[in-house]
């Protein structure tokens, strides 16, 4: 205890050392930046950020005076152009980054926002009810959307799951083997065919997989296999890991492509077989690039919409047992949004947000997950990243 | 940044002395300041280099004097190509470097606050270690330095109005070409990729580039290094004519190059230390210090 | 097994091993290929052939593989076929056959016995710990067939004898669908021919370590054909459904057209699905040219916002901002932006921009909110093909004495193009077959009768705001959202077309859009690739 208290009273002196620091910092760079720059720039410095930002304000407000800021903007950077061109390109990457930035946060921010009112309404509900507690005769999993102000997203969240762990079931090993096919066995011609060909495939829009999902795959499995309705959890994720296939096996392929060649040759010079290198050398070292991969597959398959959307039937409820994959039962978080969006309004439209906050969170924990994992591979490769 | 009289020249060196700790070598601060009858071109003092926390280049003096070829030798790590990037500044492009000490261009100092950077790379010229030619066309490439100094004018305006220096242009790469030793080989293809030459030949189109500005200072980071023997004898002939004219700084660890081509060496050891600087002849057949001899005879480095 | 135990350099001549071997994968194959025929429904499972049903005859396939196995491997432990076997198959693949094992004797309890826990359970443990122990005790050549062999025989004998035929139903209770044979059946022989076309693949190659690389190669093989055959298909049906529709009234000298001035009248290419009104009063053959026009919009203006926004931004941050905390964070928080499901930005898009522009569904929303998803993309791509320019060329450029800018805008950004574009082409490619925003931004009629006229609806005024594009303040058309609109909305309005005949033709113009692009943008990296390689 005795020890602490001179610590306590050298933490504000400690933080305003550092403010002044940061203070003379700032000082330091403003001075360099007018020795540096010449009157003229800096006016223009000045006139293009004060007009970039009451054309925002403006636009916030809805003006129509917007167009006023915007022509100044042009001018002032127009001349700048012309006579101060280094600095006048400065200012322009300078402004679109801060532009990009402030979008990207601006849409989370947003969606934060807009779902605020879901939340707090329903508390920590929104996303643990499974039973409508106002309802005379709370059955599992019905009257969660809507009944009596009651917003629940369990049954979307299972339906995600469910969906994504089919897809994944599907696209991870299929994957892995089409990666490990084209970096370690195709020879070259048919890699060269190959590669390029899965990469077309990752471009096939979603509602296409949807249209044929719908007319061909939704009415296999209803008339073969007496599915209740015509849409399960089962074709539609079949469906997306098809879909998630192309990213999963582009991504591993590269990451077993950026094992050093040096490796693989040292691991062959001794005699093993090619199988033996890629199981016991190549896969090994390039595994945290394959699981980034999978996981970006993982990302791409919860945020497939309109395949899902299209095939799924929207019905929210909980198949019984759980894991029955072809009840009757067809929501996910991604299709409630695309399917009921446009005509949603009030707690509604704040829930569908809440929906999309979800989401975003999940795909975000996935992406930087596979980043780390990338990042991590290179770094133990001793890449140039 | 500390402006150092030239009166403290002997005592710096011998606090360096003193802190490295080398008592076998007191009469070092004669080595290497070694004087020239005409003034220097470069004036180096009292120079320190930081990487980080790591010191790069130890408290080095040296003069630089024109019309001459100086090689800087010594054992890889030693500081060598930090030395010559600091001659130009290029070291300010490295974000954890941080340099003290002075260098003078034709007395005026390069590291005061009001240097115009631009203008100094423009007066001291660099040719690096690999060939590293623009991928554009030969002319391109010999005519880039200029165009961007707005000496010439070749722009898409200007070929519209008829008021570009295509002429000028022509004559100037040509000029740059001949200077280099490249032109006989390269005059009929001069629209052709610059990177569809051999080493040698874009290693003399990058010297020839750097011509084209005009330098009055040249630094060559082991320029031959990447290139095969007959290329090899090419730039170092080139090096030598090129010695007519301007103040050449060439960097190389190959010690019969820097005797063959080199007016003045200075040999760096280990730790950044310039340990002696002298005439090319003298350092070669009868070095002043234990180490240099060690180091020249192959026992040491 | 003595005389094996030597090094071959060279490979020995065939011997009866190999032949059996092979004769088991060419069956393995065949059977493989006939059960993905059945599943595909291109062969009806009440077809025969020579007097036996297909199913019956899968059975048999399976069966004569098992017993091609078993010859090998007991062939191989008496020394009557040369391999060089390892000792044992090794744990992994024990595990495997454990669990096939287990699997296998949990259903055959349950079928029948009873449907409790203390009856499958108990078997099919025993069969899994049965199933390792057959595989990992004995050496590799009887561990890695025999397992197999039962398995198959097992299977291919209860088919066969038509133990389980198309008729029969397995209807688990966890399940709401029902398992017919006729089903069942072809995907159980799918997955068993893959194992058997292992272990015979293992074989021919007489076991060891050699064996078990042709063994594993051709599991993988098997796996990414299927992999591509369905990728395939999938576009075969696209096209050969889609291109009747397409090609409707399409004759290449049939149309006429007028020149102008002159008043004569020449043979012209006629495609009225692609140059036709969707709805409208005196259209004959209703086309896809205001979704495909729509799209053309879309794309141009989410381009023209994100590309010059994210490569700014990315030189920004690579050549003049200093690597730091700050720089990181925008990298990664643009890659996670960059797999952000896209109906999320359009749920931005509703709630942020249509009250604010447009007041409802309309062009400029719709492109904007594309360009939001384009942003990321732009940056991250055009940042790579920065970082990728050499600093020994920026290095040159400097020692030149050029600023700076100059340097970047005469040295990095021309080296930085050819990736960047690239970059923009795929994602291009990815937001023209983008639907779900654009149902809650874009959308309007399902079946349009006019165009947007973006280009002629510029109107200027001495009113603020002066310049007006009612055009683009409108919603309209894009081909996905056509396609998503004629799949729900259910009746097609004219009669000439089906909805789905309709949905067919605009999923194969789509296709062609987007996967053009795709090609375009996977073709010129090639391009760009070979060149830099061949320099």
């Amino acid at each position: 205890m005795t020890q602490r208290l001179p610590q306590t009273r050298e933490v504000p002196r400690r933080l305003r050392a550092a403010v002044r620091r940061r203070v003379e910092r700032t000082k330091q760079r403003a001075r360099d930046y007018r020795s540096r720059t010449e009157d003229g720039a800096i006016a223009m410095d000045g006139l293009v950020f004060a007009s970039v930002i009451v054309t925002f304000l403006s636009f916030l407000a809805g003006s129509r005076w917007t167009v006023i800021p915007v022509v100044v903007f042009l001018a002032s950077m127009g001349v700048g152009w012309y006579r101060y061109q280094a600095e006048a390109a400065k200012i322009t990457t300078l402004l679109t980054t801060v532009i990009t930035v402030s979008i990207l946060t601006l849409i989370v921010a947003f969606l934060v926002i807009e779902s605020v009112p879901a939340v707090r309404l329903m508390g920590l509900d929104l996303l643990t009810q499974i039973r409508n507690p106002t309802m005379d005769d709370p059955a599992l999993g019905q009257g969660l959307w809507g009944r009596n102000d009651v917003w629940s997203l369990t049954p979307m969240m299972l339906g995600t799951a469910v969906t994504t762990l089919i897809a994944t079931l599907i696209a991870a090993p299929i994957g892995i083997a089409g990666a490990v096919f084209v970096s370690e066995i195709a020879p070259r011609r048919v890699r060269e065919v190959v590669k390029p060909g899965i990469e077309l495939m990752a471009g096939i829009p979603s509602i296409t997989y949807g249209f044929i999902g719908l007319t061909i795959v939704n009415q296999y499995f209803y008339l073969e296999f007496g599915t209740p309705t015509i849409g399960t959890y089962f074709a539609a994720g079949l469906m997306i890991g098809i879909m998630a296939l192309p990213t999963v096996v582009t991504v591993a392929e590269d990451a077993l492509n950026a094992v050093p060649e040096s490796i693989k040759s040292g691991a062959l010079a001794i005699g093993s077989t090619r199988w033996q290198t890629t199981k016991s050398v190549t896969i090994p070292a390039g595994l945290s690039g394959v699981s980034a991969g999978v996981l970006l597959g993982i990302g791409r398959a919860m945020g497939e919409t309109m395949a899902a959307t299209v095939m799924l039937t929207h019905t929210k409820g909980f198949p019984s047992p759980v894991f029955d994959v072809f009840s009757n039962y067809g929501e996910t978080l991604t299709t409630v949004i695309a399917f009921e969006g446009g005509n949603a309004s009030g707690v509604h439209m704040s829930a569908l947000f809440a929906a999309g906050v979800v989401l975003f969170v999940m795909v975000m924990l996935l992406s930087v997950a596979s980043q780390y994992v990338e990042w991590r591979m290179y770094q133990k490769l001793g890449g140039e990243q | 940044m500390s402006e150092i009289e030239p009166t403290q020249r002997t005592d710096l060196a011998e606090q360096r002395l003193t802190t490295t700790g080398e008592t076998d070598e007191t009469t070092q601060a004669a080595w290497t300041e070694f004087q020239f009858e005409d003034d220097a071109k470069l004036a180096v003092e009292a120079l320190d280099v930081y990487y980080g926390n790591e010191q790069a280049l130890q408290s080095v003096s040296l003069d630089v004097p024109d019309e001459s070829v100086t090689a800087l030798i010594g054992p890889s790590g030693c500081g060598k190509s930090t030395f010559l990037r600091c001659l130009n500044r290029m070291n300010d492009r490295i974000k954890s470097a941080r340099i003290e000490g002075s260098v003078a261009l034709d007395g005026q100092e390069i590291y005061s606050d009001g240097v115009n950077l631009v203008e100094l790379r423009k007066r001291v010229g660099m040719v690096f270690q690999e060939p590293n030619p623009f991928p554009k066309s030969i002319e391109d490439n010999i005519s880039y330095g200029p165009r961007k100094h707005g000496d010439l004018d070749t722009g898409l305006l200007a070929r519209l109005f008829g008021t570009d220096d295509a002429e000028e242009a022509q004559a100037l790469v040509e000029r740059a070409l001949r200077r280099a030793a490249l032109w006989e080989e390269v005059k009929d293809r001069l629209g052709d990729n610059a990177l569809g030459l051999s080493g040698g030949q874009q290693q003399r189109l990058c010297i020839a580039r750097c011509l084209a500005v005009d330098p009055d200072v040249i630094l060559m980071d082991e320029p031959a290094s990447a290139l095969d023997p007959i290329a090899t004898a090419k730039i170092e002939d080139l090096i030598e004519e090129l010695a007519e004219d301007y103040s050449v700084v060439v960097v190389t660890h190959n010690m019969q190059q820097a005797s063959r081509i080199s007016d003045q060496t200075a040999v760096f050891l280990t730790g950044g230390e310039l340990v002696e600087y002298g005439e090319t002849e003298q350092i070669f057949e009868n070095p002043q210090s234990q180490r240099v001899e060690d180091y020249i005879t192959g026992k040491f480095g | 097994m003595s005389s094996v135990t030597e090094n071959r350099l060279a490979a020995a001549d065939s011997t009866t091993g190999d032949l059996v071997s092979l004769g088991v994968i060419g069956v393995a194959t065949l059977t493989f290929l006939a059960s993905w025929l059945l599943l595909l429904q291109w062969v009806d499972e009440t077809a025969t052939v020579a007097g036996l049903s297909v199913l019956k005859l899968l059975g048999v396939g399976l069966a004569v593989i098992g017993g091609g196995l078993v010859v090998i491997g007991v062939g191989s432990r008496f020394d009557y076929i040369d391999t060089t076997p390892s000792s044992s198959a090794g744990a992994p693949v024990g595990v495997v056959f454990g669990v096939l094992w287990a699997i296998l004797g949990g259903l055959a309890a349950t079928l029948l016995l009873e449907n409790a826990v203390v009856l499958w359970l108990p078997v099919a443990v025993v069969f899994g710990v049965v199933g390792f122990l057959a595989s990992v005790l004995p050496g590799e050549d009887v561990g890695s067939t025999l397992p197999v062999a039962a398995i198959l025989i097992l299977l291919g004998v209860v088919v066969a004898i038509g133990g389980v035929n198309a008729g029969w139903t397995w209807s688990p209770d966890w399940s709401s669908a029902s398992f017919p044979g006729s089903e069942l059946v072809p995907i159980l022989v799918v997955f068993g021919t893959l194992l058997g076309a292992w272990s015979a693949g293992k074989a021919k190659e007489g076991f060891g370590a050699e064996g078990r690389q042709a063994g594993a190669y051709y599991l993988i093989g098997s796996v990414v054909f299927a992999m591509l055959g369905v990728l395939g298909l999938l576009i075969g049906f696209i096209v050969t459904n889609g291109l009747q529709t397409t090609l409707t009234g399409a004759s290449l000298l049939g149309g006429r057209q007028t020149i102008p001035f002159v008043g004569l009248q020449v043979a012209w290419p006629e495609f009225p699905f692609l140059l036709n009104q969707t709805g409208g009063l005196y259209v004959e053959i209703p086309g896809v040219l205001p979704a495909l026009v729509g799209t053309l919009w879309l794309v141009v203006g989410a381009v023209s916002f994100a590309v010059p926004l994210g490569i700014g931004a990315a030189v920004f941050l690579t050549e003049y901002a200093e690597r730091g905390r700050f720089t990181q964070v925008v990298e990664v928080a643009t890659n996670g932006l960059w797999s952000t499901p896209s109906i999320v930005f359009g749920l931005f898009g509703l709630a942020f921009l249509v009250p604010r522009i447009s007041g409802g569904n309309s062009i400029v929303v719709g492109q904007l909110v594309l360009g939001f998803m384009l942003l990321p993309l732009v940056l991250i791509t055009s940042r790579e093909a920065i970082l990728a320019v050499p600093d020994a060329r920026r290095d040159a450029s400097a020692a030149l004495g050029v600023t700076k800018w100059q340097t970047i805008r005469s040295v990095v950004l021309p080296a930085a193009m050819p990736g960047t574009i690239t970059g923009v082409i795929l994602g291009v490619g990815r937001i023209a077959g983008e639907t779900a925003p654009l149902l809650l931004v874009f959308g309007g009629s399902p079946y349009p009768s006019t165009t947007p006229n973006v280009l002629g609806g510029f109107r200027f005024s001495a009113q603020p705001p002066f310049v007006t594009n009612e055009a683009l303040l409108s919603p309209a058309s894009a081909l996905p959202y056509q396609l998503y609109s004629t799949i729900t909305a259910g009746v097609f309005p004219k009669e000439i077309f089906t909805n789905t005949e309709f949905g067919w033709g605009t999923a194969l113009v789509l296709l062609l859009v987007v996967v053009g692009l795709y090609a375009i943008g996977v073709g010129s990296r090639l391009y760009f690739r070979r060149k830099l390689h061949n320099e």
